[in-house]
């Protein structure tokens, strides 16, 4: 049998999205400043190519690649178009109010809509043209630490072991059983993205989290649209507020204009919502029917489908950063601003830090917990928290309705964002959805029903299956199943009575279904080959019981354009 | 002239070489047809039937069992003394198993995967079909291809009656480096659904792994292989290998009956070649009805007995 192989690095970046590609193009750029040793850096990507797994609006801020790539016109960065106009609509089921004017934190003047999957593969290349690996389609599965009895600091992480391929669906090894790989590092700099596996595992061993607000977390549904010719202007970036979702519900929609009547649609629904049948999926088809959208996509036909978590929590939530070999960058760690809806720029940024501390400390040879807390007083010094601070309780204030949520917004701008208490009180996500019995009182509804539905008509709605194939997801199906339920017996009887089982519908790929057991009853069946990866169910499952593991190397979805 | 280089296994035809067969057709050349093997006349008969200048049999005890190296020697000296402007082939297992080595030692280009034959070259699928390229041969020279199972139909072989010559070509079975052992027990096991001539498929609206057995007597009825969309076979109800579609085989054949298949796009995709489909659905409304030949609205439970019935009438 195969031995496991290991292999030593310097610095071992997780995640190749743009937190990961900007820390190790800013290693690179260290490099040639300073000279010395050349350090050995890996940058670990679980898709089959860079890009493949990046989704996102996007509307980018060019403030952190002005400063990582200065010459990035000359260097070709794909850089759809700037942004020419900016609107935000009120909706009602069928009509829309548009804001006479667009508050400053939806200004998107200087900023460029962007493919996400673009602008990360062309970082990729940039990275790869300065020598350093990507090892694409090699997921990292777990957080390896000193052993009490090693010879560094106890404790400290020292690396990550990749996932082992050519495991069957029932856990044995196939004839192409390979086990994966650990891969040791001075420092590793963790940014695996949104509710990052390793991240979570991190935080969890080490407390990471104490003392912090709970996370929290949104889902974003998108499509890309290929629309008739005339039907909207590239370089329109359209928010809307309201419709379909209820005031008590965080969230919006967005639809941003590219060139080649191309149009990114797509609706972010906060994953803290009340009621336990409702279904981001369905609401987002609601909002392609409104006449705001539909006068735009009618005609038109569908391109790509993906869907992703984003983190709303903010300032407070943020982990602590740093750990004995160790730094968290990006989505991972919540860098997300979630009043301006914008988290690229952030993720570029704290990539960046995140570099410059694990150069310094591989140099000085000084891996201690001080050494990198660097990282944390360079993320406290810079724009990151300008930004962020002021905002730090904007999301935790829409928790208390739209009204509340869009009042404080737009008071923290005189304000600083203050509340009568600083981090204004908030509840983890999961925690705020409430049982049927309590929501719906007597009127119950079937869980298998939808509460609100739309008509799937198959050229503006589709179903979710329809959505999993335009999202190019693949994954060989003899494997394990990477969604783990660690106690299935739950579904059919408590969470069914409880909460409907909301995993059903909050689901945007049909992962969950609860089929007919053949005796009147109902059990669980994981459809993984379908998941698209957006950790969905890792954050929202009112049990906690549901863990997103890697799968198997490469599987996942293809975002082409996204 | 091309020289189409058929398959067969145990003296059993592969339909992909008919279809190759009609891909050669399509260009208006001259085309020949090569069969390798140890006693492969009865292939060689059938392969007779198409309308084609001959056809070229390789028979040679070295060759009784399918090797790589066995195949490059025959091929080697074959297409030495024939001097063909192309070779196609289809492109199965044992092609992507020899026709790399092949093309390299003839120190000729090899295009794979193609599905259509143009005035200039080929065009072959990229990035998972998302788009198509449009392939051309460099220099003037002789070139290989193979073709995509299903790109062509087989049905579309023009019929004729083409001479049969054995080839003065010699193996030298100890240049022969591979030892075959038997076939992987899931290849034996495997059914190849893409050879069927006729599917009748399932899906959800079967309800119970004990009405299968309704599905595979029509089957049976109309001489069809059995296969299923994916939550079949997800609950076991029948084996993967029976699965069409996005996660399981692509096929083509003349006739495609779906029962209880409301068409989930994925399920589409394995099945919009065939030539005829018929679908029996409750929901009229289901997305099958839209690609479907012939569609029934319908409870199945009622119209597979009677079409069961009519059948062995």
């Amino acid at each position: 049998m195969a031995e496991r192989e290991t292999l030593e690095v310097d610095i071992l970046i997780v995640g190749g999205g743009p937190a990961g590609m900007s820390a190790a193009l800013r290693l690179a750029q260290l490099q040639k400043e300073r000279g010395g040793e050349p350090l050995a850096i890996a940058v670990l990507e679980k898709a089959r190519e860079a890009g493949a797994h990046m989704l996102s609006g996007a509307v980018l801020d060019p403030s952190a690649l002005h400063d990582l790539v200065p010459d990035f016109t000359e260097k070709g960065a794909p850089l759809a178009i700037d942004v020419r106009r900016d609107d935000i609509y009120f909706l009602t089921r069928a009509a829309k109010l548009r804001l006479p004017i667009t508050p400053p934190f939806f200004r998107n003047h200087g900023n460029y809509i962007i493919s996400l999957n673009r602008f990360v593969k062309w970082l990729a290349g940039l990275v790869e043209a300065e020598g350093i690996d990507i090892f694409t389609g090699f997921p990292a599965t777990e957080v390896l630490y000193e052993p009490s009895t090693g010879s560094g600091q106890a404790g400290a992480v020292v690396g990550v072991r990749t996932g082992d391929r050519g495991i069957d669906r029932h856990g044995r090894k196939k004839s192409t059983f390979e086990p994966g790989v650990d891969i040791r590092a001075r420092v590793t700099i963790f940014a695996d993205g949104v509710r990052g596996n390793l991240t979570k595992a991190l935080v969890r061993r080490l407390g990471l989290d104490e003392g912090k607000s709970p996370a929290v977390y949104a889902l974003g549904i998108k499509e890309l649209w290929e629309v008739p010719a005339g039907r909207t202007e590239a370089g329109r970036v359209v928010h809307t507020m309201g419709y379909p979702l209820k005031m008590e519900e965080f969230g919006g929609g967005f639809m941003y204009a590219l060139p080649d009547n191309l149009v990114a649609v797509g609706l972010v629904a906060g994953l803290d919502y009340r009621d336990p049948m409702f279904d981001p999926h369905v609401a987002f088809q609601h909002l392609k029917r409104h006449p705001v959208i539909a006068s735009v996509l009618e005609g038109g036909t569908l391109v790509r489908y993906g869907a992703k978590a984003l983190p709303e929590g903010g300032w407070y939530t943020i982990p602590k950063l740093y750990a004995p070999g160790a730094l968290i960058a990006g989505d991972a760690a919540g860098f997300m601003n979630s009043a301006r809806l914008k988290g690229i720029h952030l993720a570029m940024r704290t990539g960046m830090l995140a570099a410059e501390t694990a150069f310094d400390a591989v140099r000085h040879g000084d891996l201690s917990d001080t050494a990198l807390k660097a990282y944390d007083d360079r993320v406290n010094a810079s724009a990151v928290r300008t930004e962020l601070y002021p905002v730090r309780n904007v999301h935790q204030a829409f928790g208390y309705g739209t009204i509340f949520g869009a009042a404080f917004t737009g008071l923290s701008l005189v304000t600083g964002g203050g509340w009568l208490k600083d981090p204004m009180p908030a509840h983890g996500g999961w925690t705020r959805i409430r049982k049927l019995a309590e929501y719906y009182k007597d009127a119950r509804p079937d869980p298998e029903s939808t509460v609100n539905p739309v008509k799937i008509d198959r050229q503006l709605t589709f179903d979710r299956v329809t959505g999993v194939h335009y999202s190019g997801t693949r994954h060989p199906e003899d494997q394990p199943s990477h969604l783990i339920v660690h106690d299935a017996s739950v579904c059919a009887t408590r969470c069914r009575e409880e909460y409907g089982n909301p995993c059903i519908r909050f689901c945007p790929a049909n992962v969950y279904e609860m089929i007919d057991a053949g005796d009147g009853t109902r059990k669980l069946q994981i459809n993984a080959s379908n998941c698209v990866h957006c950790k969905t169910c890792d954050i929202m499952d009112p049990y906690q019981i549901i863990d997103w593991v890697p799968p198997e190397g490469g599987g996942g979805p293809q975002y082409e354009g996204m | 002239m091309i020289l189409v280089i058929a398959e067969q296994r145990d003296g059993r035809l592969n339909r992909a070489s008919l279809e190759t067969i009609a891909a050669a057709q399509s260009t208006g050349d001259t085309v020949r047809i090569a069969i390798l093997g140890s006693g492969v006349d009865g292939v060689a008969g059938e392969l007779g039937k198409a309308d084609a200048a001959e056809v070229i049999v390789v028979d040679d005890p070295a060759l009784k069992e399918y090797t790589a190296d066995g195949w490059v020697l025959a091929l080697e000296q074959l297409i030495a003394a024939e001097k063909p402007d192309r070779v196609f082939l289809a492109h199965t297992y044992q092609t992507r198993d020899f026709a790399p080595a092949l093309a390299a030692r003839l120190k000729r280009p090899l295009v794979t995967d193609c599905i259509a034959v143009t005035g200039g070259g080929y065009v072959r699928p990229m990035f998972q079909g998302k788009l198509q390229a449009e392939v051309a041969v460099g220099d003037a020279g002789a070139h290989l291809a193979t073709f995509q199972i299903g790109a062509f139909r087989a049905d579309q072989m023009k019929a004729g009656r083409a001479p049969i010559r054995r080839a003065a070509v010699a193996v030298d079975g100890s240049k022969i480096r591979q030892q075959p052992d038997a076939p992987f027990k899931e290849a034996r096991q495997a059914v190849d659904l893409s050879q069927a001539e006729r599917i009748v498929a399932v899906g959800r609206g079967i309800k119970g792994q004990e009405h299968i057995e309704l599905a595979q007597k029509l089957a049976q009825a109309m001489g069809a292989e059995l296969a299923a969309s994916r939550p079949i076979c997800d609950a076991g109800w029948l084996p993967m290998d029976r699965q069409i579609g996005s996660s399981g085989q692509t096929v083509a054949p003349k006739l495609y009956v779906a029962l209880g298949i409301s068409g989930a796009i994925q399920h589409l995709v394995g099945m919009k070649g065939s030539r005829t489909i018929v679908a029996v659905n409750k929901d009229g409304e289901a997305p099958i009805f839209e690609i479907a030949d012939y569609g029934i609205v319908g409870d199945l439970f009622e119209v597979v007995p009677a079409l069961i019935a009519a059948l062995n009438g």
